[in-house]
């Protein structure tokens, strides 16, 4: 350490510009981490606050609550209790005279079950009939206000939004909450068979007890979302070869700079300073140009999460961080393995001759 | 009493016909407070003769004793650990680490061996000795060739071995310089009781040693004063 610090406090303009070349990455894998758990909250933000457990669906839907479609008899046989709640998810197209047209998920809920219960307004109040709505606070974003009056796709009938909720979105676009008769009027189906598009519980392996419906977890239920897969991986993988890239990196300056210093350290060595104190002098080097570069690129971070505009999906997971921190000094102790191997093995008698 | 001893030494590099014979049937012993000095050309087996006394390479035969330890019998870790406590090495060049003040190199060797070496007081009148209070906060970048070398002699000396092995320490020096460098040795030995071994192509420290060597076709024999046509004393 000793040395390790010494040597960075010498050459400072060597060291600052790895380090900057650390900060870069490490502000790029941080700030990529946050658009990809932004995006992927934006995908689930509604489900999340719907705090389930298990989701039922028709067998039929592939997993996907778009095409999912429940009868109220099988409704009926399922007993829902105050832990399950009906829902109906159809996608809309929210317009107003005077504001922009909004793509979102309208999510039809039963005044009487727990998701509509648990539905708390940052703004205005519940829905109290089928004419009101509750819209997520990207429509507040977006210039409408409590009272607006909206419409749904082509329907003629008007909506009053009475309240906006925050962390509402489903698939990427904002939801807002009605009614289930809203929902059914939206899917066409007035006065039909069909109940709703999934009962939501907030236990485990609820039964819906209908062989033409399926319960699924969650998480599977999630993972199943249309893109939400392929969204994460790509994220994944783009972390993943950064992380590559910072190893490389590291390594290769660090292996320069060894090469660099190897006469000294064989001096060193053959004063009878041990290989290990040597080797620590490197891995420690590592660790200090790799932990600082994470604290700069930590703050910048920080500072651009702080000026980001509304709207830019972007959400730090903290924990996911602090696991991509030591994730990256492990790469430095691993990119500092090259050179530490080369100066273990370093000859004195080659730098001094004979 | 031999605090070194070199019996019968020999060392081939390369094999078949293209073996080299460096050294052939060395004896050599040094004694504390004795300056000694190895006098050979280029390519006479001094810096073989040297890396082999201080236990950074091994003989093909022949015996290495230091402070009454076979240095064939040790570990790697054992003759680092020899050469920390016990030689102190002065090299012609990298003698220093570049990033270090002339104090972080001291310090540098009391982190790495806490125990044995020289008390504060002794370090400030060895650093008397050898002039370089005033340089304590210099990089070896700022300083000269003479004063490098005297800074190298302060930290093989800071650990306080029997033992000092110099590679060529005058190598880079004017004359005035190579007369400074040899009393310096010359002191050292008789006032810090040190066995200071110089291997050199340089005939000017003769008049400081108290034996001298030449080493020619890897042959080692001692030269008589009446040959030097003089003596340190």
């Amino acid at each position: 350490m000793y040395l390790a610090l010494k040597e960075i406090r010498h050459e400072k303009l060597r060291y600052t510009l790895i380090i900057a070349m650390i900060v870069l990455i490490t502000y790029l894998i941080f700030i990529l981490s946050g658009l990809a758990t932004g995006l992927a909250g934006e995908n689930t933000q509604a489900i999340e606050s719907w705090d389930a457990k298990s989701v039922v669906l028709n067998r039929d839907a592939n997993v996907n609550l778009s095409q999912s479609t429940i009868t109220d008899a099988q409704v009926k046989n399922a007993k829902l209790t105050k832990n399950q709640a009906l829902i109906g998810q159809a996608p809309v197209v929210v317009k107003h005279s005077d504001r922009k047209k909004e793509s979102a998920q309208f999510v039809g809920v039963k005044k009487n079950q727990y998701i509509a219960k648990a539905l708390t307004p940052s703004n205005g109040r519940q829905a109290r009939n089928n004419k009101e709505v509750v819209a997520d606070e990207q429509f507040k974003a977006d210039g409408y206000k409590l009272g607006d009056k909206i419409k749904f796709n082509s329907s003629s009938t008007k909506y009053t939004i009475v309240g906006f909720v925050k962390d509402a979105k489903l698939n990427v676009a904002p939801v807002v909450y009605g009614s289930l008769k809203t929902w059914q009027e939206l899917r066409d189906f007035p006065g039909g068979r069909l109940a709703g598009s999934a009962i939501i519980s907030k236990t485990a392996n609820f039964n819906g007890h209908d062989k033409a419906l399926k319960t699924y977890s969650n998480s599977y239920f999630i993972s199943k979302l249309p893109g939400y897969a392929a969204q994460n991986t790509t994220f994944g993988f783009m972390i993943g070869f950064l992380m590559i890239i910072s190893l490389v990196i590291i390594a290769v300056f660090l292996y320069i700079l060894t090469i660099q210093a190897l006469p000294t350290y064989a001096v060193l060595r053959a004063q009878g300073i041990p290989a290990a104190v040597l080797v620590k002098t490197i891995i420690s080097q590592s660790l200090i140009l790799m932990a600082g570069g994470i604290v700069i690129g930590a703050l910048l971070t920080f500072i651009t999460a702080n000026m980001i505009p509304f709207g830019v999906p972007i959400s730090f997971n903290v924990p996911m961080l602090a696991g991509m921190s030591v994730g990256l000094l492990l790469m430095g102790v691993i990119g500092a393995a090259i050179p530490a191997r080369k100066i273990a093995t370093v000859d004195p008698v080659r730098v001094i001759g004979g | 009493m031999a605090v070194i001893e070199l019996k019968n030494i020999n060392k081939y590099f390369g094999s078949g016909t293209s073996r080299v014979h460096v050294l052939s049937d060395v004896d050599f012993s040094a004694e504390k407070g004795q300056l000694i000095l190895v006098i050979g050309p280029s390519g006479s087996g001094k810096s073989t003769f040297l890396t082999i006394a201080g236990g950074l390479q091994t003989p093909s035969s022949g015996d290495v004793i230091v402070e009454n330890q076979s240095v064939d019998q040790l570990s790697k870790k054992q003759r680092d650990k020899l050469r920390l406590n016990h030689v102190g090495f002065v090299l012609q060049s990298y003698s220093l680490v570049p990033y270090l003040k002339v104090k972080e190199q001291l310090e540098f060797v009391r982190k790495v061996k806490p125990k044995g070496n020289l008390s504060d007081s002794e370090l400030k009148d060895l650093l008397a000795q050898l002039g370089i209070t005033d340089l304590v906060n210099k990089y070896p970048g700022q300083l000269s060739g003479g004063q490098t070398q005297r800074v190298a002699i302060a930290r093989a000396l800071y650990a306080n071995p029997e033992i000092v092995l110099a590679d060529e320490p005058t190598a880079a020096l004017d004359s005035a310089r190579v007369v400074e460098v040899g009393k310096l040795f010359k002191e050292l030995a008789d006032t810090r009781k040190k066995a200071v071994v110089v291997v050199t192509h340089d005939t000017r420290l003769m008049e400081f040693a108290d034996k001298t060597y030449e080493i020619m076709d890897g042959k080692l024999h001692l030269k008589n004063t009446a040959e030097m046509g003089q003596t340190s004393k």
